[in-house]
């Protein structure tokens, strides 16, 4: 698991960079998100209409902790769950810079509110099969 | 052999005597009888006939879409297809020299693949129980060729473990014949101190004996695991003087902490099993055979826009590829459209009927085809299809061409992840995706790199039209919102791989159109 992670951050961290042109740590907020959710919600934050939705301004992403954290736990909709591919304080950190970027202006997110999601969710990390479809 | 030892002799008699007396009609009624579910999946489209000039129109030409306008026109309905791509087939689709795709807050992709290679970025293998897909390849005269699912002389790839064998290249063959033979050694050794005298009577005793002496290749004498020629020797043997030489089994504890044994199953998942199939020249064949039926009722370029009802007609508005309004109007629909992309049209449905459509979520899926100088997986390591299993999921599967055997050069597929690890790919450059596939399977053939020559990569979930892979249900979707969407709102059908428990797969879209145009047909003729 470790490996996996330290080499799929060695190749987000020049995408981190480009972004921001601010440096990412290993648990910095903008790094994971750039590297997870950049993909769909744009390093903007805005999303693509009709897709992607924005986490620019949008009011479910500056409220309550508890519903956000989940819905990054679980998934919802086209969006997977991280729960096997994120710590919690990965979570945090990502949540945290969401919350404070682009306009927003919510508090931050600590790894044991994420901590508490989790286990509220029990949900179990799903068996990743050999094969799909 | 297999049939016959899979049923009790009394029912394989009973089966035989049908067979015989009453044809294989009488013979799957009289399986059905004795619970086998037969019948439970149609093997031919629903035979309709007498759709007097009534207008449907469908929106979507991936399979579902073509099923349904395919069926519906040879029964007489009067059908209109609309299609917002420049090309039918939805995810049946096959990227070539030429093929151009922008993901979503994507750059402009070429394919720039040699003239006759290609990637099914979708759907890419045919279970022989798919006779849904094979009764079109058949009766629309798709060429189908094997599609190689399992090779024993693959490679497998697992770092996670611990041990000399994590992080080490292994051969398939090797691992399942050292798995199963300790662990037949393990069982044999037990049954024979007595430890399992009382669940067996001295008959059953020495039959499962003889059965862990077969399968786990143990010695005649005294149950002993000690190789096998059959998980591939050192030297293959030849002829004159080479007997050939045999390799030495892996030590058990490594195999146990390496975890390779997670790839070994008595059989495959019923989906994954042989025989498979793919379609020669690629994925998007079946598609274009329907097109070349449907002719002019096929409107490409078409995007809807807005989808309404009367309780007497359906009305599609769509702006086509000039920028021009207009309005298709018609008896029915069958929409055919993804639900992740469906949810953002402006559609008349009953407010039940729109929250379901948000009841189901949709796979993050990605892969890349990677078009390779040689084919030194065939050259230089006897591997002819197949796949490595990695335990790495931003990789799952790299996987080697089913055509073109021993040909010039070969597209590989060179990962295949979906949830977290596809959206984390797919933020990727398109440059990016390809070092990363690189480094991957460079860890099994160092030269990996050194043979690549130009790369296709997709992410499905920003694929505009599609904005997924396939449909996930959960457990608690399945009971609420699915049989919702299973029955028309009004006057619109919604067909799909998303309405089957088939999902992911083109036979989940053929069947899906078969059930709702049976309906319709049937609500027609009321």
């Amino acid at each position: 698991m470790m490996q996996i992670r330290l080499l799929a951050a060695a190749l987000a961290a020049p995408v981190a960079l480009t972004a921001a042109g601010s440096p990412a740590f290993a648990e910095d907020g903008q790094a994971v998100f750039t590297q997870n959710c950049s993909a769909c919600h744009q390093v903007t934050g805005k999303g693509i209409p009709g897709a992607f939705p924005a986490l620019a301004g949008d009011k479910f992403v500056v409220g309550p902790v508890g519903p956000v954290a989940k819905t990054v736990l679980n998934g919802r909709g086209g969006m997977p769950t991280f729960a096997p591919d994120l710590s919690d304080a990965q979570i945090a950190a990502a949540l945290t810079y969401v919350r404070s970027s682009w306009g927003n202006a919510a508090s931050p997110v600590t790894t044991d509110e994420v901590a508490k999601a989790r286990s509220a969710s029990g949900l179990a990390a799903p068996a990743n099969g050999m094969q799909a479809h | 052999m297999t049939d016959q030892a899979a049923f009790p002799a009394s029912r394989r008699m009973f089966l035989q005597h049908l067979a015989g007396v009453g044809g294989t009609g009488l013979l799957m009624a009289g399986m059905s009888a004795l619970g086998f579910g037969i019948e439970a999946r149609a093997a031919t489209p629903p035979v309709l006939s007498g759709g007097g000039g009534k207008t449907v129109v469908v929106l979507g030409s991936g399979v579902a879409g073509l099923t349904s306008a395919y069926e519906l026109s040879k029964a007489g309905y009067e059908v209109t297809l609309l299609e917002a791509r420049e090309r039918v087939g939805g995810r049946s689709y096959t990227a070539r020299k030429g093929t151009q795709l922008t993901e979503l807050g994507g750059e402009p992709q070429t394919c720039t693949f040699d003239e006759g290679y290609y990637i099914n970025p979708g759907p890419w293998r045919i279970p022989y129980h798919h006779r849904g897909y094979l009764h079109y390849a058949k009766t629309l005269g798709v060429q189908m060729e094997l599609f190689n699912n399992d090779n024993d002389h693959s490679y497998l790839y697992f770092d996670k473990g611990s041990g000399p064998l994590a992080g080490k290249a292994v051969r398939k063959q090797a691992i399942a014949a050292d798995t199963r033979g300790y662990a037949s050694e393990i069982l044999a050794k037990q049954i024979n101190q007595g430890a399992l005298d009382q669940q067996f009577t001295a008959g059953d005793k020495e039959l499962l004996l003889d059965y862990l002496k077969g399968e786990g290749y143990l010695t005649a004498k005294d149950f002993k695991y000690v190789g096998t020629e059959n998980r591939g020797p050192t030297l293959d043997r030849g002829a004159g003087l080479n007997p050939g030489e045999f390799s030495k089994p892996y030590p058990f504890t490594d195999i146990l902490h390496s975890h390779y044994w997670a790839v070994l199953q008595s059989v495959s998942d019923y989906d994954q099993q042989r025989t498979m199939f793919e379609p020669v020249g690629g994925m998007d064949r079946l598609p274009y055979a329907f097109a070349r039926e449907l002719g002019p009722m096929i409107k490409l370029g078409h995007v809807v826009e807005k989808i309404s009802q009367s309780p007497n007609k359906v009305e599609v508005a769509y702006v086509d590829k000039s920028g021009q309004r207009g309005v298709v109007v018609a008896d029915y629909c069958v929409c055919a459209i993804p639900l992740s992309v469906l949810k953002s049209i402006d559609m008349q449905v009953s407010p039940t009927f729109k929250a379901a459509m948000s009841g189901v979520s949709y796979a993050p899926v990605g892969k890349i085809g990677l078009q390779m100088k040689r084919r030194f997986w065939e050259e230089d390591h006897a591997i002819y299809g197949g796949h490595i299993f990695f335990d790495n999921p931003d990789i799952n599967s790299l996987s080697f061409p089913s055509t073109g055997w021993l040909g010039p050069k070969g597209v590989i597929l060179g990962y295949y992840q979906f949830g977290g690890s596809a959206a984390k790919i797919s933020a990727l450059s398109l440059k990016q995706r390809e070092a990363f596939a690189i480094s991957q399977g460079a860890k099994v053939f160092p030269d990996y790199g050194d043979h690549v020559e130009s790369s296709f990569s997709i992410a499905w979930h920003r694929v505009p039209y599609n904005l997924g892979g396939w449909a996930e249900w959960t457990e608690e979707g399945r009971k609420t919102a699915y049989p919702i969407l299973n029955e028309p709102d009004g006057r619109i059908y919604l067909a799909g791989e998303h309405l089957s428990y088939i999902t992911g797969w083109q036979e989940g879209g053929i069947e899906s159109a078969w059930l709702q145009i049976a309906k319709l047909h049937k609500r027609v003729h009321a």
